[in-house]
């Protein structure tokens, strides 16, 4: 028995309690005990047990019907049953009902013995599940994408979906939405997962050097180019492909790619030999792609070959119902990164959070929560915590006088109510006269 | 040199054969550097005969002992040649509560080998000190350890209690040590046998 539990002693008898108490102690494990079935669910509620020993002849609520509930309620609970000799047809029907083991009073001290390491033999079993099943599900499911709100419950029925085809994806979200983490999602749930996801941010290459990445090169075709190489085109080999930022590459290379996605061949720099590429290509873009197109700098039938399934991300200002379970994310995973106990956000702090419009969006969150964890001094992060927020670039963009914080506002008011003066004025709870002589003063006059 | 401000006492419950005593006191000097006392015989302890089961109720013994107090010892340690149980188990060997003042020892089981055969006096004695050795070690606060080559090994029967080596693996010797200095039971110069 190599591992600490934590263990309740169920037994209406106070020897055998103190007994198994001080037996268990002996192993430095966590115990507790109860002298009723009651009892032991009220300590349940509030701890949770790895382990239980249940004697089955208690009175009120015997170890059968206590067994029973903690199975139902708490089914990773370990429950190991303590009979008399007499009632052997009890231990059987515990152990259908999930008991882990029995033990028949009274028993030889290496048999609890034997029993307890064969609990921690199961509860090591358990956590081994649990933990790859965990892996299992952040890699095939949806890693690390987090939301409850409607709007990212639909992209959540999506991705599933987008991914048992091979059609071209764009996403579409403004930068640190989780762009990537999505391409991701699908890649993980495609007949693809296997092979390689290759991403490309096209915004951070230059429109010679992204060609050569995506195409590969022959020896010796510019200068440094001292060996031939392959394109992530041809790397990828049966993989996806993710083209970040893609509204930025130039209209040669939307060309060149728009032949490879029509052809499935590529040539590389320097070569005459076509070579087959088989990808699903998945694209992103935080711009406007539509006023690109209008404007010449996009190709259109490019956009749209690109462009056969579109998911629209929605910014974190626009999901806000969503920032407390990504806080709570957050923390979780910098509390286990930086092996610090910050488990908490107030709810003072987390309505401030709601409050802030995040322009970096769940990207911006995540540093805000990863910063704050990082330099708090206590277990529960407050509103001082993110005091940082408030000198972010946006709130830096507000006007800083109160003169002009005034004159905004007028003219806010004054385009609420259509220039209305005597509506606005009573809504600025100022007199007609007054209002006129700050919209003098401010030289305010009628957005277009 | 010694800074123990108290002696462990080892005191007989009913007939116990002095040299069983003697054997027990010596080891827990030789093995942990403490100071021992050899205290005079208590009464046979007819109160915690269990006539059920025809065996004596640790719990029982060492509630009388918290009733006799010994005032000169910070840990004491009875010995007894009759049949201990906990009402959990069948039997035990013996018993100490963790970090606790008062532990027993039984050599009622100790004198034969598992397949039943007597066993010499020697390997009774020895089975004595490793048994008074491990109950004193909970008494100090010693977990039972995973590591079977160590005295704080929980033996369930007498054949492991024989696999068991009399001395402590590194990790519960170094533990001892520190609580000895931390009581002001050790000189720091002094290293308990490994």
């Amino acid at each position: 028995m190599d591992e600490k539990m934590s263990i309740m002693v169920v037994d209406d008898e106070e020897i055998v309690r103190e007994s198994l108490f001080h037996w268990f102690k002996k192993y430095g494990h966590v115990v507790e005990t109860a002298a009723s079935g009651f009892e032991a669910l009220d300590k349940l509620e509030t701890h949770p047990f790895q382990l239980l020993f249940v004697d089955i002849k208690m009175p009120g609520m015997d170890g059968i019907e206590l067994l029973e509930k903690v199975k139902a309620e708490y089914p990773d609970t370990m429950v190991i049953i303590i009979t008399a000799y007499g009632s052997i047809e009890s231990a059987v029907k515990a152990m259908r009902i999930g008991a882990s083991d029995y033990l028949l009073k009274p028993f030889k001290p290496d048999q609890l013995a034997l029993v307890m390491e064969r609990a921690s033999h199961q509860k090591r079993l358990l956590f081994e599940h649990d933990y790859l099943k965990g892996r299992l599900e952040k890699i095939t499911r949806f890693d690390n994408i987090i939301g409850q709100s409607p709007a990212m419950e639909q992209i959540f029925d999506l991705i599933p979906e987008v991914a048992q085809s091979d059609s071209s994806v764009l996403l579409i979200g403004e930068t640190g939405t989780g762009k990537e983490l999505i391409a991701k999602a699908i890649h993980a749930k495609s007949r693809r997962a296997h092979l390689p996801f290759i991403a490309i941010n096209c915004g951070a290459l230059p429109d010679t050097l992204l060609e050569s990445e995506l195409f590969g090169h022959q020896k010796g075709v510019f200068t440094g180019a001292t060996h031939a190489r392959k394109g992530f085109l041809e790397v990828v080999s049966g993989g996806t492909l993710f083209l970040d930022e893609i509204g930025e590459i130039s209209p040669k290379m939307q060309i060149d790619l728009l032949r490879v996605l029509e052809e499935k061949k590529i040539t590389s720099i320097g070569s005459r030999e076509p070579v087959d590429v088989d990808f699903r290509l998945i694209s992103a873009t935080s711009q406007d792609l539509g006023k690109a197109i209008t404007d010449g700098s996009f190709r259109e039938d490019f956009f749209y070959r690109i462009n056969v399934i579109m998911i629209d991300i929605p910014p974190l200002k626009k999901r806000k119902e969503d920032i407390p379970l990504l806080i709570q994310h957050f923390l979780e995973k910098y509390g286990h990164e930086t092996t610090k106990q910050v488990d908490r956000v107030t709810r003072d702090a987390t309505e401030l959070l709601k409050r802030y419009d995040w322009p970096g969006n769940v990207r911006e969150l995540e540093n805000a929560v990863e910063r704050a964890v990082v330099l708090s001094q206590s277990r529960t992060l407050g509103i001082k915590d993110f005091a940082f927020l408030r000198s972010s670039p946006a709130s830096l963009s507000r006007p800083q006088s109160l003169q002009e914080v005034e004159k905004q506002h007028i003219q806010q008011i004054l385009e609420e109510y259509n220039w209305n003066v005597t509506q606005a004025s009573k809504a600025l709870e100022i007199n007609r006269v007054t209002l006129h002589k700050k919209i003098k003063r401010f030289n305010l006059e009628r957005r277009p | 040199m010694r800074s123990q401000k108290k002696p462990v006492g080892v005191v007989p419950l009913g007939e116990v054969p002095e040299i069983a005593l003697k054997v027990i006191a010596a080891h827990i000097s030789g093995y942990y550097k403490l100071s021992v006392q050899i205290l005079p015989p208590l009464g046979h302890p007819e109160y915690a005969f269990d006539e059920r089961r025809f065996q004596y109720d640790v719990g029982i013994i060492l509630k009388a002992f918290e009733s006799i107090k010994f005032k000169d010892h910070d840990k004491v340690i009875g010995v007894l040649n009759l049949d201990l149980f906990v009402p959990i188990f069948t039997y035990v060997f013996g018993e100490a509560k963790q970090g606790g003042k008062f532990a027993l020892v039984s050599l009622f089981r100790l004198g034969k080998n598992p397949d039943g055969s007597p066993s010499p006096s020697s390997l009774i004695f020895e089975r004595a000190a490793k048994v008074a050795l491990h109950e004193l070690g909970h008494l100090f606060n010693l977990l039972h350890c995973r590591e079977k080559n160590c005295l704080m090994h929980f033996s369930g029967g007498i054949q492991d209690l024989d696999k068991t080596p009399i001395y402590l693996c590194r990790y519960c010797s170094t533990y001892l040590k520190d609580r000895l200095l931390h009581l002001n039971l050790l000189g720091s110069e002094e290293g308990l046998c490994q």
